[in-house]
């Protein structure tokens, strides 16, 4: 056998055919020119997407908290403001299905909740789940402390009354989510709300911020509101209410006080009431805001306001006599009084609310459009601009439509509508020497001129007439309020029941205080009182006087009436001050 | 190499470690602001929940409460008042 030599293989000897080498070699080529292009693509055109996930990575953005605004009331005292809290949030796909059980009943016992109520929760499909909202912060302290795995803790903040059932219908109140639903809380919530900013800002592995690199938008809290409303005057008028509903087994009541030379609102109370802390058994009937949102026949509290007409003209006088009468025929129906009188005189029609007087007095001195145009310059029919939501306008209807049978109810205040406040607001003509006055919710302690709608002549004999009422011989001496001269009208209204009056009614009061210089306004409603009497002087002139008394020593304001005074006084106020300052000097000498 | 580019070697190394030591700075810096924030809001919180706890012990129910059954007070009536008027 031939000895074949290492080089020389057979195998060798074998041509390929050229082209498949150089096949071979422009695949190569072609290969590492795709990963050349591509890594080009990546570094230059294509780097967007990269540079995206890289920022994810190391680059966030935090949202920068702004809080509500507080509601204060006249003198800076809280009544409504907003604590942190956390919410408790459930992320399913990461609680693990096998969470040892006594996490979970610590849990529920935290939360507060069924433990198959929140086994059921965290079984949801949904990602995110709700386990409770607006956690106090201690409590969800100790849920961290739990650690159990995709359990979370969100910011948010709860709003807090401290005054409660007596403010609720000022102030309302807030949802889960910080927005006004009611009240204050409502109206004004673009001023109140505050609005979160947001930042971008480096974080390192470990998620903690180590660089702030722009912010986004500046967090800008929510503005603090300052009522007109004077929580100890508040506090007492709703007491006030809420003991005469409970007395006269009423079904609700209502009463308003008005600063006279400011226009501002100092109370405006209603019962029943709610406690916004915990709204869990909120009914439509506590949420009423009677006072502003409940219109009805204002009654014998019209009168005044028909009568200053006749004497603003120069028709009659407070001591022109008329024939009063038993019936007056205007219409199907006559007019009766609940007495009969024989004659009266102009102010003994007020002192005695003769409804027969009152429409007399219309009938031959005063045209329709005359009345209508007087009780809308004192803003009947109109909804009052306080920015109060619900707030209603009543109804007057134009005066061309009405009949004279109508005419002659009106003036007695029936077949019109109002509300409690818009009373109110009427009666401040009388306070201010027949200025009607703008009224406030906000805090602006000055004094604000009015427009005038009758001369102060009218104005000041009315009120003489309105301090008769209260006296003897009057329909509501219970409205003598101890140490200070009052004056008002009771109002009696029978209640439309279905198309006729039935036999609910509702006892008013409006009125001023004190006399002399009027300082106040108030206005009381006691809406179908069934113990007894039902008649305003007995049933909210009661309530006219507890409050006015307690308002103005509230805002000490001097008595204007003889008091028989239990202090025993041997010394004049003079003596009692001098002496002060000899015991005072006689200290400093030592 | 000359001594002209070893210096600037040696500077372009200093000026690169106090750049680090700088960044390093800030961020130390930057965290204590956002702890002080932090710590901020949390004593404005406290204070927001002083406030109303505060509030809540001088409101008016209460100290009705406490003056009527615990102090046996009675309401100020004008006829045991003493008024004293300013001197003019």
């Amino acid at each position: 056998m031939r000895p074949v030599g290492f080089s020389t293989t057979p195998n060798l000897v074998l041509r390929l055919p050229m082209w498949r080498s150089r096949l071979m070699l422009f695949l190569l080529f072609f290969v590492f020119m795709m990963l050349l292009l591509r890594a080009f693509w990546i570094q230059g055109p294509g780097n967007a997407f990269y540079e995206a996930k890289g920022v994810r990575g190391t680059q966030r953005e935090l949202e920068l908290p702004a809080s509500r605004g507080k509601i204060l009331d006249r003198n800076g005292q809280v009544i409504a403001t907003s604590l942190e809290a956390k919410s408790v949030i459930a992320y399913n796909d990461t609680v693990p299905d096998d969470l040892a059980a006594d996490k979970v009943q610590k849990l529920a016992s935290l939360l507060q909740m069924n433990e198959s109520e929140l086994r059921k929760k965290l079984k949801e499909e949904r990602k995110q789940v709700f386990l409770k909202r607006q956690v106090e912060p201690a409590v969800a302290q100790q849920i961290k402390q739990l650690e159990i795995p995709g359990i979370g803790l969100n910011n948010e903040y709860r709003r807090f009354y401290p005054e409660g059932e007596a403010m609720a219908h000022v102030v309302g109140f807030t949802n889960v989510n910080d927005k006004g639903q009611e009240g204050m809380e409502l109206s004004r919530e673009s001023e109140l709300a505050g609005h979160p900013g947001q930042r971008r800002v480096v974080v390192d592995r470990l998620g903690r911020v180590v660089e702030e690199m722009a912010i986004l938008q500046l967090p800008q809290n929510g503005k603090d509101l300052n009522l007109s409303i004077d929580s100890k005057i508040q506090f007492l008028a709703y007491n006030a209410v809420k003991d005469a509903v409970e007395k006269h087994h009423a079904k609700a009541g209502g009463a308003v006080v008005l600063d006279t030379q400011t226009g501002e609102i100092l109370a405006l109370a209603n019962y029943p009431s709610y406690n916004p802390n915990d709204r869990r058994y909120l009914t439509g009937e506590q949420l009423r805001n009677r006072v502003l949102t409940d219109t009805f026949e204002p009654g014998s509290t019209m009168k005044p306001l028909t009568i200053a007409i006749a004497l603003e003209k120069g028709a009659v006088k407070p001591d022109t006599n008329m024939v009063i009468g038993a019936k007056y025929l205007v219409g199907p129906k006559p007019i009766t009084d609940t007495h009969p009188y024989g004659n009266l005189t102009v102010a003994q029609i007020i002192q005695k609310s003769s409804n027969i007087g009152t429409a007399k007095i219309a009938m031959n001195n005063l045209s329709a459009e005359e009345m209508w145009d007087f009780y809308t310059a004192v803003g009947l029919g109109q909804v009052p601009k306080i920015g109060f939501p619900g707030a209603v306008a009543g109804t007057v209807h134009p005066f061309k439509k009405w009949m004279p049978t109508d005419q002659a109810r009106i003036a007695f205040g029936y077949g019109i509508s109002a509300s409690l406040f818009q009373v109110a607001r009427a009666y401040t003509v009388f306070a201010r020497d027949g200025e009607l006055v703008p009224l406030t919710i906000e805090r602006s302690p000055d004094f604000k001129p009015g427009t005038r709608v009758l001369s102060a002549k009218t104005a000041i004999e009315m009120r003489t007439m309105l301090e008769t009422v209260t006296e003897p011989g009057g329909t509501a001496t219970k409205a003598q309020a101890e140490g200070f001269r009052v004056g008002g009208k009771t109002g009696t209204a029978h209640k439309l029941v279905g198309k006729g009056y039935g036999n609910k009614y509702r006892a008013y009061f409006a009125g001023l205080a004190p006399i002399s210089a009027p300082r106040i306004v108030v206005a009381v409603m006691i809406d179908e009182p069934t113990g007894g009497s039902h008649y305003g002087g007995d049933v909210a002139a009661p309530v006219f006087s507890t409050i006015v008394s307690e308002t103005l020593n509230t805002l000490n304001v001097l008595p204007d009436n003889k008091v028989k005074q239990m202090v025993l006084q041997d010394k004049s106020p003079e003596e009692i001050r001098t002496a002060n300052v000899q015991t005072q000097q006689v200290v400093l000498k030592r | 190499m000359n001594r002209a580019t070893l210096t600037l070697l040696a500077l372009l190394l200093i000026c690169a470690l106090s750049l680090v030591a700088a960044q390093q700075r800030a961020r130390k810096l930057f965290i204590a602001q956002e702890r002080a924030q932090i710590e901020e809001r949390r004593l404005n919180q406290d204070w927001l929940r002083l406030e109303y706890e505060q509030r809540n012990l001088s409101k008016s129910a209460r100290i009705r409460d406490v003056a009527r059954n615990q102090l046996r007070m009675s309401p100020i009536s004008p006829e045991r008042t003493l008024y004293l008027k300013e001197a003019k």
